[in-house]
């Protein structure tokens, strides 16, 4: 890591020489980047499967809270920290709520051995006192390279509306590792979510815990990797574990014990796939900005340095320099193919998005209506709600995941079209759909349908009033009185057939109350989803293109330098010249310096073959 | 109490004669008919690998229902009582075939042959086991299995759509509390008790010796869990009571072998520290030797019978007072939790087992009337009407759904006092009144008639909600009919 930082500060020195601000911008950015390197992997399952016990057994402290009942409320990320240190996100006590509704947070010290008073479950129930997250700072070599763990709680059933909340927390993560114990085979909610995931997050793993316990955990590993391979997730990694064994390798200092307990394997992989894996990206990217620092540079010190060596082939560089400059040109234009690519695909994405979003919402209206219409909504709301909140935040998932991938799908096109290769894409994700729910508001109420006594009697009288009345003007022709027992009689018949009829119409009126609840309902979703899902894409699309402008950028502006250092060159005096090719000859070869040393970065194979494009190949190639 | 078996059974018999001519309305009417007379019907249900074919054997105790480490039961098994065994597979097209009885290590073997679980609605097996006399026992697959048809197959068996389901009382396993349990028990309490709204499930916290992961105070861990659940609105609304059972444990110790007894004696013998490091997983269990009598396969098939929670605990038995083998399998029982299951399986399923044969077949004669009206069926729905108002074990058994479902306006102390005289807990006299097992007839009279009067001045307070007083008169009547019960027996 530190070899890096030197190279881009060797880098920055070169570039201050010359007057690119541009290009020190972009170096400054990767040193930040080189800072502050994060691996989020993030821990799911369902509850019980031995998360919490799992993260402190790799950390080998007591950060997470395990208990035999349900453990964790709240999120708990675990990273480097010198000394030892705990965190919570909470609301600021007293604070407002913002424009969304959403409290304000601050991030509040808490001493480590309280942590579990705010993030297990038998403290904080239901997260009651309304954490965010909580946050664990150790002193451990394993997570000294940038790697964070987190715990989440634990889902009944992966596939409820909690497990929405889980599955939008995984697109900022670059792993998941989906707990499962050795007691059973997985489970078709289990194995749902997994599909899912592993669309979004690009790394996932198995751990099959509590293999102490479970003689036939060989067995259903075995199983397990059945599914895996049967589901299409043939290249996922099943790593059986024992955390009790590693807890207590740890404590006797038992090399033997700790190797049977399976955590060198996950530790392992976590290294070498996970974060190895992130720093091979680290340092590529590195490479690559350094590459294509010495390519902007070197044109421009080149050019100058040809111009002044044979002033005779001086119009020639020019046009060459300024025909290299068209093309590069066309790259920031509007009409440029990728941005009208990156243009109309976002417009597409975002109608096929909300067409999405509204046939699956539109299929759960249906089945919602066809309940209603079956049974007396009004006694079953809470659970009809219930079901509704489900089946909308389960459709609402869906359409993340997908969007998601397309989203992706069209940077990269518009990568490819931008014809950059190896050009590492800015974060292009729709980010989570945290909080996408939230402004709509939980189903209303429906009037249950019970009607109190008073209210029947009324409902009766109102019916048998008349017959009394009616009857009574009858037989009072007869000569008997207004209320007599016929006409009583008449009254309680037709005081029943009221209110069977009111009862009916009732039932009517709340069945027709129910549909357009949960038509405002999913016109509410709709809305508010679409409108978020809408302004991430959108997002998106600014970050894609401002992007690719400002290396659209960076090159007219390395071409314009070169021809005005050439021209430069042509007008100078003789006597300087020879002072002035020295110098150039001096940077150029620091250049060099900088070239070779950030090639090393790159991987010994493909090195060759993918030279970076930048605009000094292009201009050689039209030499060419 | 049978007083309400026997009028559904004239129902059934007045039922036949309308229907006489109708061959198909006819024969199930005529199958309610039966399950009058047969012994009940319970049904173990539960999410895949709660253990349920384990309880099963547990509950038989012998090891016949087959169990592995997959997902195993795939069709509805049932188990009832016959002197000889015999195993019948009804398919769901065509004639019931006779199996081969196969049994692999005790174990029945199902040989389908060309014959696939799909097409098969259920496989009977008929056996000689003395617990089977009083009860038949329903093995289902798994609900939320992987193979979603598999537990359409066990969801549409128990909660059937236009039918009460085809067990009177289920026993319902669960690991942790899931959503989709809370659905299942939703649906079974609707289809099964239909309009009468009764609660007939015992939910049990399955594998409790797997709760704390194996540890010596698991099932007391496991314990405070259940009283967690049991404290749970939603569950309890759903559910008689939550027992935790270590169903593995008591599968093994109903069938405890002397061979057994004797590789745990040798291993209680070994030093404790040694010993807790040959516990410390499975693996090294198998892995490590003991003692030159006992080989690694005996130590495989240890381990496969008790779990390392049933070693741990085998042994710390065997250092106290337990020196012999069947001392030590009935304390493991015990300790399992099965004695507490069977008891309130007694208590809440045998004693009612005649209201709960009734009330089903009540409301499946009920169904099959209103879905085929022809003349003199509005006189039979007067019947069933009848039998609903009148029979007072129904009555209890809505009361008790409603007080459960907290939809009674009762004090919490007044309404715990309700629920246990209508039998909540078990409807014996003793248990309804609080009292102990050798009380006298006389006692027994005395406190029975201080309830009627209490309840009877509740019942008349102007003050008393209209429900609320509804409930009261309930109790008011069982007080009655407990007070003339105890007045017989202090004659007799």
């Amino acid at each position: 890591m530190g070899e890096l930082v030197a190279m881009v500060e060797k880098a920055l020195e070169l570039v201050a020489v010359g007057d690119r601000p541009d290009l020190s911008q972009r170096l400054r950015q990767t040193l930040e980047r080189l800072a502050d390197p994060d691996v989020r992997v993030i821990v799911v399952g369902e509850f019980k499967q031995g998360k919490s016990k799992l993260i402190n057994a790799l950390v080998n402290a007591p950060v997470c809270p395990v208990d035999d009942d349900i453990a964790t409320s709240v999120p708990t990320v675990v990273r480097f920290g010198d000394p030892a240190s705990a965190f919570v996100v909470a609301p600021r006590e007293g604070g407002t709520r913002g424009e969304d509704g959403a409290p304000e947070l601050e991030r509040r010290r808490i001493p480590l051995e309280e942590i579990a008073r705010y993030v297990s479950e038998k403290e904080n129930p239901g997260n009651v006192q309304g954490l965010a997250s909580a946050e664990v700072g150790l002193p451990r070599k394993m997570l000294a390279n940038g790697l964070s763990v987190i715990d989440s709680p634990g889902v009944g059933g992966l596939d409820s509306a909690h497990a929405l909340t889980t599955l939008t927390a995984l697109p900022t993560a670059d792993a998941m590792l989906l707990v499962s114990d050795a007691s059973q085979e997985y489970t078709e909610p289990e194995l749902r979510f997994l599909r899912q995931a592993s669309r979004i997050v690009p790394n996932v793993a198995c751990v099959l815990s509590k293999t102490d316990l479970y003689p036939q955990w060989r067995t259903v590993a075995g199983l397990d990797r059945g599914h895996l391979d049967q589901g299409g997730n043939a290249g996922t990694p099943l790593i059986p574990v024992s955390s009790d064994l590693r807890l207590y390798a740890a404590k006797t200092n038992d090399t033997e014990l700790n190797e049977e307990s399976g955590f060198p394997e996950l530790v392992r992989y976590l290294r070498q796939e996970i974060v190895g894996k992130a720093a091979a990206l680290q340092r590529r990217s590195v490479a690559q900005d350094l590459l294509s620092t010495a390519d902007h540079l070197e044109l421009a010190l080149k050019s100058e340095l040809s111009a002044l060596e044979n002033p005779e082939g001086l119009q020639n560089l020019l046009a060459e320099l300024e025909e290299t400059k068209e093309r590069a040109d066309q790259q920031r234009r509007k009409s440029s193919r990728w941005q009208t690519s990156l243009n109309d695909g976002m417009s597409d994405l975002i109608s096929d998005m909300e067409h999405d979003l509204r046939d699956r919402l539109r299929k759960i209206q249906r089945e919602a209506e066809a309940a209603i219409d079956s049974a007396d909504p009004g006694e079953t709301w809470d659970q009809f709600a219930d079901w509704l909140e489900q089946r909308v935040a389960s459709a609402v998932s869906d359409t993340f995941v997908w969007t998601n991938e397309r989203a992706q799908w069209l940077a990269e096109e518009v990568a490819g079209l931008f014809s950059k290769d190896g050009v590492p894409l800015p974060l292009l994700q729709v980010s989570g759909t945290d909080g996408v729910l939230a402004p709509v508001e939980e189903v209303a109420d429906l009037d249950r349908g019970k009607v109190s006594l008073p209210g029947k009697v009324l409902i009766g009288m109102r019916g048998s009033y008349g017959g009394v009345l009616m009857f009574g003007l009858l037989t009072g022709i007869i000569g008997m009185s207004l209320i007599n027992p016929l006409s009583v009689g008449a009254g309680l018949l037709l005081g029943r057939k009221a209110y069977k009829e009111d009862k009916e119409a009732r039932l009517k009126r709340r069945q027709g109350e129910a549909k357009n609840l949960v038509r405002r309902q999913i016109d509410d979703v709709v809305f508010q989803v679409g409108k978020q899902l809408k302004d991430r894409l959108r997002l998106v699309q600014r970050e894609t293109r401002d992007h690719f402008s400002e290396i659209a950028e960076e090159h007219h502006r390395s071409l314009s330098d070169s021809v005005s250092a050439a021209q430069r060159a042509s007008s100078s005096r003789a006597q300087g010249r020879g002072q002035r090719i020295r110098e150039l000859r001096a940077q150029i070869g620091g250049v060099v310096v900088l070239r070779r040393a950030a090639r090393t970065l790159l991987p010994a194979s493909p090195a060759p073959a993918a030279p970076p494009a930048g605009p000094a190949a292009e201009v050689a190639a039209v030499r060419a | 109490m049978s007083g309400t078996g026997e009028a559904v059974a004239t129902l059934g018999q007045d039922a036949l004669a309308v229907y006489a001519d109708d061959p198909q309305v006819s024969a199930e009417l005529e199958t309610y008919a039966v399950r009058l007379r047969e012994p009940l019907r319970v049904a173990l249900a539960g999410m895949v690998k709660a253990g349920k074919s384990t309880l099963l054997n547990a509950i038989i105790g012998e090891e016949i229902a087959p169990t592995d480490t997959g997902e195993c039961t795939r069709i509805v098994t049932w188990y009832r009582w016959a002197a000889t065994p015999r195993i019948t597979l009804h398919p769901l097209e065509g004639e019931p075939v006779l199996l081969p009885v196969r049994r692999v290590d005790g174990r029945l073997q199902f040989e389908l042959g060309s014959v696939r679980a799909e097409e098969v609605r259920r496989l009977v097996v008929d056996w000689p086991a003395e617990r089977l006399r009083h009860l038949t026992l329903i093995d289902t697959p798994g609900i939320a299995s992987l193979s979603s048809d598999v537990s359409e197959r066990s969801l549409a068996f128990l909660t059937p759509e236009d039918a009460p389901s085809e067990a009177d009382a289920v026993v319902y396993l669960m690991r942790h509390l899931h959503a989709s349990d809370l659905d299942f028990l939703e649906a079974f309490r609707d289809t099964s008790a239909g309009t009468s709204g009764t609660v007939n499930a015992l939910a049990v916290l399955s594998r409790a010796d797997e709760v704390g992961a194996g540890r010596i105070d698991s099932l007391i861990s496991a314990g405070s869990i259940a009283d967690r659940y049991r404290a749970d609105p939603s569950l309890r609304a759903l559910a008689l009571e939550v027992v935790p059972i270590a169903g593995l444990l008591a599968q093994t110790a109903r069938t405890l072998r002397q061979e057994e007894y004797h590789a745990l004696a040798l291993l209680a013998a070994v030093d404790r520290t040694a010993r807790e490091g040959l516990l410390l997983s499975a693996d090294r269990f198998v892995r490590i030797e003991f003692s030159p009598d006992v080989g690694q396969e005996a130590r495989a098939a240890l381990l496969e019978r008790f779990g390392l929670f049933g070693i741990r605990l085998a042994c710390a038995l065997l250092q106290g007072s337990v020196h012999t083998a069947s001392d030590l399998a009935r304390e493991l029982a015990r300790r399992s939790g099965l004695d507490q299951l069977l008891l309130l399986m007694g208590q809440q399923f045998q004693e009612r087992a005649a209201q709960l044969r009734a009330r089903t077949a009540l409301t499946g004669v009920e169904a099959l009337v209103r879905s085929h009206p022809r003349d003199g069926s509005t006189g039979l729905l007067t019947s069933v009407e009848k039998i609903h108002t009148g029979a007072h074990e129904i009555r209890e058994l809505r009361l008790l759904s409603a007080l459960r479902s907290r939809t009674v306006p009762l004090a919490p102390a007044q309404a715990a006092e309700v629920e246990r005289l209508i039998g909540g807990s078990g409807v014996a006299q003793g248990v309804r009144l609080g009292l102990d097992d050798g009380a006298s007839p006389d006692d027994v009279r005395a406190a029975a008639l201080a309830h009627l009067y209490r309840w009877r001045g509740i019942t008349e307070n102007p003050l008393t909600p209209r429900t609320a007083a509804e409930a009261c008169a309930v109790v008011v009547r069982t007080c009655e009919e407990l007070v003339q019960e105890a007045q017989v027996r202090a004659h007799a």
